[in-house]
């Protein structure tokens, strides 16, 4: 007997439907699975085998072979698991009432343990978003899948804990009644708050134009001046993922296995790899490819705590992501390709033992070392880097005042505003943000006044600011611009612009 | 004010010199014009070692309480006044025009704060009138005449400046020239007056110590002059000072928004006005006056 049966394979983000086909007849007893699988696929007869004689089922004495068609592409997972069992099922006729026009809309994923129950599986997600694509209209996948899964509304989501509750299913004996996840509308609370941080108004500010304008930035300052404190607070004053962020983000999550039980995410993702972090871990990689650091980072922000101490190689990685917002990884089967598209906020002690600058502590750095220090973060990653700011140590007094400081959401009210505006703007360009642009762009929303003409040759002359500078300048003074919610790009903007260029104008690198 | 001849502030030593003026208009303090002072003038091209040298030496004969006479002119006239006012001392301006049309007008504002420090303009012409060529040099016989002597810093070749020595020379008092590289072009004029005879001067003393007047110094008093500073960044500029100031520090003090003392400081720097430390910290850019 023959049976078809469909599934789905991952290739990176991207899903295709896989095709189970089984055909049971006489012959010595055997079980092979053909159509490209990894050594996962390969066990899975192992884990059907045992899980179909467990739910007290005979299991075939016959040549079973399984073909997962398209057989020309790679298949890896163990999700396959619960299709191929359902193919023998149904070939070996245990299940007669199914409804054939139905299983043809259908996909089976899931991961059978060898008592017959289904595990939960990575990519659930990303898997189901492109079944919908594919005009799939069910999924029968393991019930800790459900919340994962239920997001998407237009699919019948339904949640199977056992194999003899599938055939029961199946059989139209019993109803099993499909999953819908509430998406939480209310307001994430955060733990922490702008409110908490005292004094450092030059920090809270650069934060505030690299969260409108989703600039990135580089804090330089000596340690214990919070740093990292801030960093962490950058995300309550981000806006609330939309929807359609939240699902993109989700799938990168779902597929790295990730995921909590909860289902959709719906905070902005905050990451900070360590600084010991492997350049496979950053970019993404594996045989199988997986998301990196940066893709989980996706629509969020990734924090590298002391820039410098990371590795050459690991930094240089980051440079094609940071201006593409994808990265492409190659593999002999084919190309991956992850969404990247995130804050990069990055800090640094100004020198090596981290005083340089301080007005207490004094520095016992000498230039060349400090050269040295600075000359670790290379010229093109530092090209890409917006914004640099130094933090300084609060003075004691500021830390025990009582003067109230602007709470988070204060600051977000503001950066939503000036979001809002630059929406406007680019509605006919392919960007979003003015961090985004580029080129022609750049001169075609970034027009100055005489005097901000003036100012910037004048910068240029007396700072000796590198060509590098010049677009990072406007783009932020565009931003604070629209802060200002100001049509033109006054001369005052271009000077504060200038001041967040401290790398450019005070080290020759 | 109009001042005749025949009245009795007109200052004596104008009276002692060639073709003194017959009324002189006068804005501000009119007593000065009886005190010592020395005449300090130079080129308008004025080179960096000019600058400096005008500052130094403005600075030390503040100190002895001399009045600083000059012509309100660009380059060393306006040097030497603004390093008066810092140094809280008094200054006359002697125009060759009239009230009304102050020259240059760049200098208007210069002007103003020389009147408001206790300083004084002069003028031999009516408010209307119009300065040319001619008046530019008859000027130069009162610079010469109101002082006790004229400090001579960097003159170019055939200058007004050269022309005022000839006036002082004419009036029988000392000229004081600074000694200048061969090289300079500006100092051609100060060389050769120390050749045919001209006091060579290498520090205010050399200029003291000719006089049989007793001079007594007292400790230079400085004081804050806005004067090249734009309006909207004063307020910033005020609160900088010799010890650097962090910028969140600034921001308090000044009770401005981070913003706003962002580009603030930011021009200021480009001005060369202040110098940013490293740490986001600023310093007044003090060279300017030494």
């Amino acid at each position: 007997m023959l049976s078809k049966v469909k599934s789905m394979a991952l290739n990176g983000l991207e899903g295709y439907l896989v095709e189970i086909e089984t055909f049971i007849s006489s012959g010595m007893p055997e079980f092979e699975i053909v159509g490209l699988g990894d050594t996962t696929v390969k066990e899975a007869k192992k884990r059907v085998e045992a899980a179909i004689k467990n739910s007290k089922i005979d299991f075939p004495t016959q040549k079973i072979l399984i073909n997962l068609a398209p057989a020309n592409l790679r298949k890896v997972g163990s999700h396959f698991d619960l299709a191929i069992l359902v193919g023998i099922l149904i070939a070996t006729n245990k299940i007669p009432q199914i409804d054939t026009n139905k299983l043809a809309q259908t996909i089976f994923i899931g991961e059978l343990s060898l008592e017959g129950k289904l595990n939960r599986v990575n990519g659930i997600l990303a898997m189901c978003l492109e079944a919908k694509e594919l005009g799939i209209k069910r999924v029968i996948l393991p019930k800790a899948n459900a919340n994962e899964a239920g997001i998407i509304e237009e699919l019948d989501i339904i949640p199977i804990e056992n194999v003899k509750e599938l055939i029961k299913y199946l059989n139209n004996e019993i109803k099993i009644p499909k999953v819908h996840t509430e998406i939480r509308k209310n307001k994430k609370k955060y733990e922490i708050d702008f409110l908490e941080v005292k004094g450092q108004e030059n920090v809270k500010r650069a934060l505030e134009i690299t969260a409108t304008g989703g600039h990135n930035c580089l804090l330089i300052g000596s340690p214990g001046t919070g740093k990292t404190m801030m960093s962490k607070r950058l995300n309550t004053i981000l806006p609330e993922l939309t929807l359609e962020e939240a699902i993109e983000t989700t799938k990168i999550y779902s597929i790295s296995g990730e995921l909590n039980k909860d289902g959709l995410i719906i905070e902005r993702p905050f990451r900070m790899p360590h600084h010991t972090v492997t350049r496979n871990t950053i970019i993404g990689g594996g045989k199988n490819p997986k998301p990196g650091e940066i893709s989980l980072a996706h629509n969020g922000i990734m924090f590298l705590d002391e820039l410098p101490e990371f590795n050459r190689n690991t930094l240089e990685a980051l440079r094609e992501p940071l201006e593409n917002k994808e990265i492409m990884i190659n593999r002999i089967y084919g190309n991956y390709i992850f969404p990247c598209n995130f804050i990069f906020i990055a800090s640094m002690n100004p020198c090596p033992c981290g005083y340089y600058g301080d007005e207490e502590k004094e520095c016992k750095c000498s230039p060349q070392e400090i050269h040295r220090y600075l000359s670790k973060i290379s010229g093109p990653l530092l090209d890409r880097i917006d914004l640099h700011i130094e933090v300084k140590r609060p003075k004691y007094e500021k830390i025990s005042s009582k003067i109230k400081s602007e709470t988070s959401e204060e600051i977000r009210k503001r950066v939503c505003m000036a979001r809002e505006i630059q929406r406007k703007r680019y509605e006919f360009e392919k960007i979003k943000l003015n961090a985004e642009l580029n080129g022609n762009l750049i001169s075609k929303y970034c027009k100055l006044d005489e005097k901000g003409e003036e100012i910037l040759e004048k910068a240029f002359k007396n700072l000796k600011l590198s060509v590098r500078a010049y677009e990072k300048i406007l783009k932020i003074a565009r931003t604070i611009a629209d802060l200002e919610q100001k049509t033109d790009i006054e001369y005052k903007h271009i000077a504060e612009a200038i001041q967040y260029r401290s790398l450019d104008r005070r080290y020759d690198n | 004010m109009i001042i005749e001849y025949s009245n009795q502030i007109y200052p004596e030593k104008l009276k002692q010199i060639k073709k003194p003026p017959s009324r002189l208009y006068v804005l501000g303090n009119v007593e000065i014009l009886n005190k010592n002072g020395i005449a300090v003038v130079g080129s308008r091209t004025n080179t960096q070692y000019g600058e400096k040298m005008c500052k130094t030496f403005v600075k030390n004969l503040v100190e002895y309480d001399l009045n600083i006479i000059s012509g309100l002119a660009i380059g060393i006239d306006s040097i030497a006044h603004k390093t008066s006012l810092k140094n809280s001392g008094k200054t006359i301006a002697v125009l060759p025009c009239g009230f009304n049309n102050i020259y240059p007008e760049i200098n208007i504002p210069l002007a103003k704060e020389i009147l408001k420090n206790g300083g004084t303009l002069v003028s031999e012409y009516d408010e209307n009138t119009k300065p040319d060529s001619k008046k530019f040099k008859e000027r130069n016989r009162i610079v010469a005449g109101l002082g006790i002597g004229t400090l001579i810093i960097e003159a170019g070749n055939r200058s007004g400046t050269s022309i005022t020595a000839r006036h002082t020379i004419e009036q029988g008092k000392p000229v004081f020239s600074i000694p200048s590289n061969l090289d300079n072009k500006k100092g051609k004029i100060t060389n050769e007056l120390i050749r045919n005879g001209a006091y060579l001067v290498r520090n205010v003393e050399d200029i003291i110590n000719t006089y049989d007047i007793n001079f007594t110094k007292r400790k230079s008093k400085i004081k804050d002059i806005y004067l090249d500073i734009p309006e909207e960044l004063i307020d910033v500029y005020k609160v900088i000072n010799d010890i650097p100031k962090d910028i969140n520090k600034i921001a308090n003090e000044t009770n401005l928004n981070i913003s706003d003392v962002n580009y603030k400081t930011m021009l200021l720097v480009m001005e060369n006005k202040i110098i940013e430390l490293p740490g986001q910290r600023f310093v007044r850019n003090d060279e300017q006056y030494e």
